[in-house]
């Protein structure tokens, strides 16, 4: 059965040459875009290099301070203070990493200006972050202890510096004045990574400026990580039950905000730039824009293929003078379109395979590093299945109301 | 004739419902895009009142050893001296962190005779801060060595504030205010509109207020216009200066070329992403309209070719085919001119209205364009058809 509307369907596509091509154009450019976007989309929220335990990790990237007579607001990341006096006394996670945001400093190799993103960052972060080391190790708690002057750079920059075949461990680099000795080589983090891009780690003692000054806002971002993924909402009960103790040592600003989010929750509060993270609102937002972007190519479709079923009208009248039911008929369209889409959906995911691979070696956009993965395809199979039935829905619904005799005549 | 036409297309209502809809939302389509072109057009097209490319910008830590006003002064003229002592360096200026094209951005609300003016971007400069930029003055002066003690504050404004606030008259000597109407500022000139966020943006209303030395301790930037001999070695020699001279702090030395470059590419690539996806799916709906209407026009082959029997020429034909898809057009167009003229009235977005007005202009254009390209073959078709061959079909 399946095998001859198949057959039917080759057949059909293979008659009007024009509209197949209209039709399959429509569907495969409409998911090309969609995978694209959702291909972003993935590297920018989901759990990616090198942040693989984001199921059992909580990030803490913003303190807000209030001033509840006079409305001021001030926000920033938090200081080495916060996270050594209080919040590195947590019970529940089994590590806490935090690093600073980047900063860009020029380092000039042969008269060449060199920019780099550099970030402090502690022992742990190492353990947390799952960086693949291309080449030597990272430097440990004893060597920040230390204050020793030694760095971790990305493959990226180890090019630019060194040149990209020659060994970088144990050759220094300098940076702002400061000979930093390479402990290792990473591999490059794509640049839409949220936290995690950067081209040069420095151990978080070797600061210019001065750590450890006692107020709550710096430039660090912390994560706690729970041994598992059912201890974090255990790890966030005790995370706001000590952060709700920590005084601001601030007349003016007496109100403060350090929440602990998931990584959707920290990604959709920076989206959103408010206080509250903003899930739903991204959700919501983000399905608005599908619909109004499909609503067109869908419409297209219908008109198409009604067009189509029309012209098959003699095909359907000799059937239904047979005795094919309605019910047949429209089961019968339904499959034809969805096999339809179906081609249509194998061209999209090849364009959007090229698409993909142009963007990641492009100068347009450096470092996107965007990949077509499981989560990419399964967007791109339920889109597939929703054009295939709504397009096929309406047009099959009026051909089954054909009148027999009329169908025949044409 | 009209008439005619509108009952054929009555008749098939269900049939150009769908097509109806499709022209309307491609319209809304094109209608959004040519709004953000025509909008970035327009402000492309202003001067950009300075000039940008022989400047840098250097960026560091406020960590200074002292808190004492005096020697903080003191250090900062020396280092401003040395700098300009640089045979590259022909002018510079400190300046607080709202500079053209950098990432931050700072603004006040002020009022003038109790109407209130709100975020007007807010520049902190010295007295060598319009040659760093080669900023054009309108009107009275710059700030000098003079301004150091003042009664009443001075400020400099830019053209689009002085129209706002004060009309054609001269504004220089004029007292401003801020917000809570506490403290007053005098005017004492009137710079050329700079655009400062990227080449697409409008341009701000703008003031300027002096650095005076209580601020000092809070400064980070420092501004400066380079010869034409300024090469990678000298700014390696520069920022290795600057290292030794802030100790505590990392220096970044940025070219205000290439932060143009970077905010332009920030402001243009939604655009640009908006216009690739708009014109696949033009050229979607383009191929799906011109399909529907030749499959239209074949199916009315008798009806065309009893017209053509009594006496219709070819060309009739195709006139009469070819305006009633731009009848179902301008139905949808007036649907859609209704749903874009909410734009400008309730202040979707933050563009003057004259801007949808040429949008609307352009998008009823195309979609007419559109529409008649679409169905100009299939109307030629029909013309061509033999009246003796569609009767004997039938």
């Amino acid at each position: 059965m399946l095998k001859n509307y198949f057959k039917i369907a080759i057949a059909v596509l293979k008659r009007r040459k024009f509209f197949t091509f209209i039709s399959l154009f429509g569907i495969s450019f409409t998911l090309t875009i969609l995978m694209v976007a959702s291909a972003f989309l993935d590297k920018m929220i989901n759990t990616n290099y090198p942040d693989y335990k984001r199921d059992r990790s909580l990030y803490i990237t913003t303190v807000t301070l209030k001033s509840s007579k006079e409305g001021w607001m001030n926000r920033s990341g938090l200081s080495f203070h916060l996270i050594n006096r209080y919040i590195s006394t947590l019970k529940i996670p089994e590590k806490i990493a935090f690093f600073s945001s980047g900063q860009i400093i020029n380092s000039f190799v042969h008269n060449q200006k060199i920019s780099i993103e550099f970030k402090f960052t502690d022992a742990n972060f190492w353990d947390v972050l799952d960086y693949r080391f291309l080449e030597g190790k990272p430097y440990t708690a004893a060597q920040i202890n230390a204050a020793e002057h030694v760095a971790v750079i990305s493959e990226k920059l180890k090019a630019a510096y060194f040149g990209a075949d020659t060994e970088a461990v144990g050759k220094y680099i300098e940076a702002d004045n400061i000979k930093y000795r390479v402990s290792g080589v990473f591999k490059n983090v794509s640049s839409l990574s949220h936290h995690f891009s950067g081209d040069m780690y420095l151990p978080y003692t070797v600061a210019k400026s001065d750590y450890k000054k006692v107020e709550l806002m710096g430039p660090f971002r912390v994560i706690l990580l729970a041994k598992s993924a059912s201890d974090v909402p255990k790890m966030r009960a005790e995370y706001d039950q000590m952060v709700r103790k920590v005084p601001t040592g601030h007349k003016e600003f007496d109100v403060h905000t350090v929440p602990a989010d998931s990584g959707l929750e920290n990604y959709t509060r920076e989206f959103s730039g408010g206080e509250q993270s903003a899930v739903g609102k991204l959700i919501i937002i983000l399905s608005i824009l599908v619909l109004v972007f499909l609503l067109l190519p869908t419409i297209n479709l219908i008109n198409i293929n009604i067009t189509r079923i029309m012209e098959r009208s003699s095909e359907i009248g000799v059937r239904k003078a047979f005795g094919a039911s309605s019910k047949t008929l429209v089961v019968q369209f339904l499959v034809e379109n969805i096999i339809l889409t179906g081609i249509g959906g194998i061209l999209g995911v090849i364009f959007s395979l090229l698409v993909l691979y142009g963007l990641n070696h492009s100068e347009f956009m450096s470092g996107v590093d965007l990949s077509f993965n499981f989560v990419v395809l399964s967007c791109s199979i339920i889109a597939c299945l929703f054009f295939g039935l709504l397009s096929g829905v309406y047009p099959a619904y009026k051909m089954s109301k054909m009148n027999i005799v009329k169908a025949l005549k044409a | 004739m009209f008439k005619h036409l509108f009952k054929l297309i009555w008749n098939k209502k269900s049939q150009n419902f769908l097509l109806l809809i499709e022209i309307l939302v491609s319209f809304m389509v094109v209608f959004l895009l040519s709004s953000s072109v025509v909008y970035y057009m327009i402000n492309y097209q202003k001067p950009m009142g300075m000039d940008y490319k022989p400047v840098w910008m250097i960026q560091y830590n406020n960590e200074l050893p002292t808190k004492n006003t005096d020697s903080i002064v003191m250090f900062y003229d020396a280092v401003k001296q040395h700098i300009a002592s640089f045979p590259e360096v022909a002018e510079v200026s400190f300046s607080g962190n709202n500079i053209p094209f950098s990432s931050s951005f700072s603004s006040t609300d002020i009022s003038n005779k109790g109407v209130k003016y709100e975020r007007i971007s807010n520049f902190r400069v010295e007295d060598d801060f319009i040659k760093v930029w080669s900023m054009n003055l309108k009107e009275g002066r710059w700030f000098n060595a003079g301004d150091r003690i003042y009664k009443d504050r001075p400020i400099v404004i830019n053209e689009s504030l002085k129209k706002k606030m004060f009309g054609d008259a001269p504004a220089t000597g004029q007292l401003i205010s801020n917000k809570e109407e506490e403290s007053k500022w005098r005017v004492i000139g009137v710079v050329e509109d700079v655009k400062d966020e990227s080449d697409f943006s409008p341009v701000m209303d703008g003031m300027y207020l002096r650095i005076d030395t209580g601020t000092f301790k809070w400064l980070s930037t420092i501004t400066l216009k380079v010869n034409s001999n300024a090469d990678a070695a000298f700014e390696s020699r520069l920022s290795k200066y600057l290292s030794n001279t802030f100790k505590n702090s990392s220096i970044e030395i940025a070219h205000l070329e290439d932060m143009r470059k970077e905010k332009n590419r920030s402001k243009a690539m939604p655009v640009v992403i908006f216009m690739i996806v708009a014109g696949f799916l033009i050229i979607n709906v383009a191929l799906g309209i011109f399909g529907v209407l030749w499959y239209n026009i074949n199916k009315r082959k008798s009806e065309i070719g009893l017209r053509r029997a009594i006496g219709a020429t070819g060309n009739t034909v195709s006139i009469q085919l070819v305006s009633e898809s731009l009848l179902l057009a301008t139905l949808s167009l007036i649907l859609g001119v209704f749903f874009a003229v909410q734009f400008p009235l309730l202040h979707v977005f933050d563009m003057p209205s004259n801007v949808y007005f040429i949008a609307i202009g352009i998008a009823i254009i195309f979609i007419y364009l559109l529409v008649f390209i679409c169905s100009l073959y299939p109307g030629k078709q029909a013309a061509g058809i033999h009246p003796a061959i569609a009767l004997h079909e039938e």
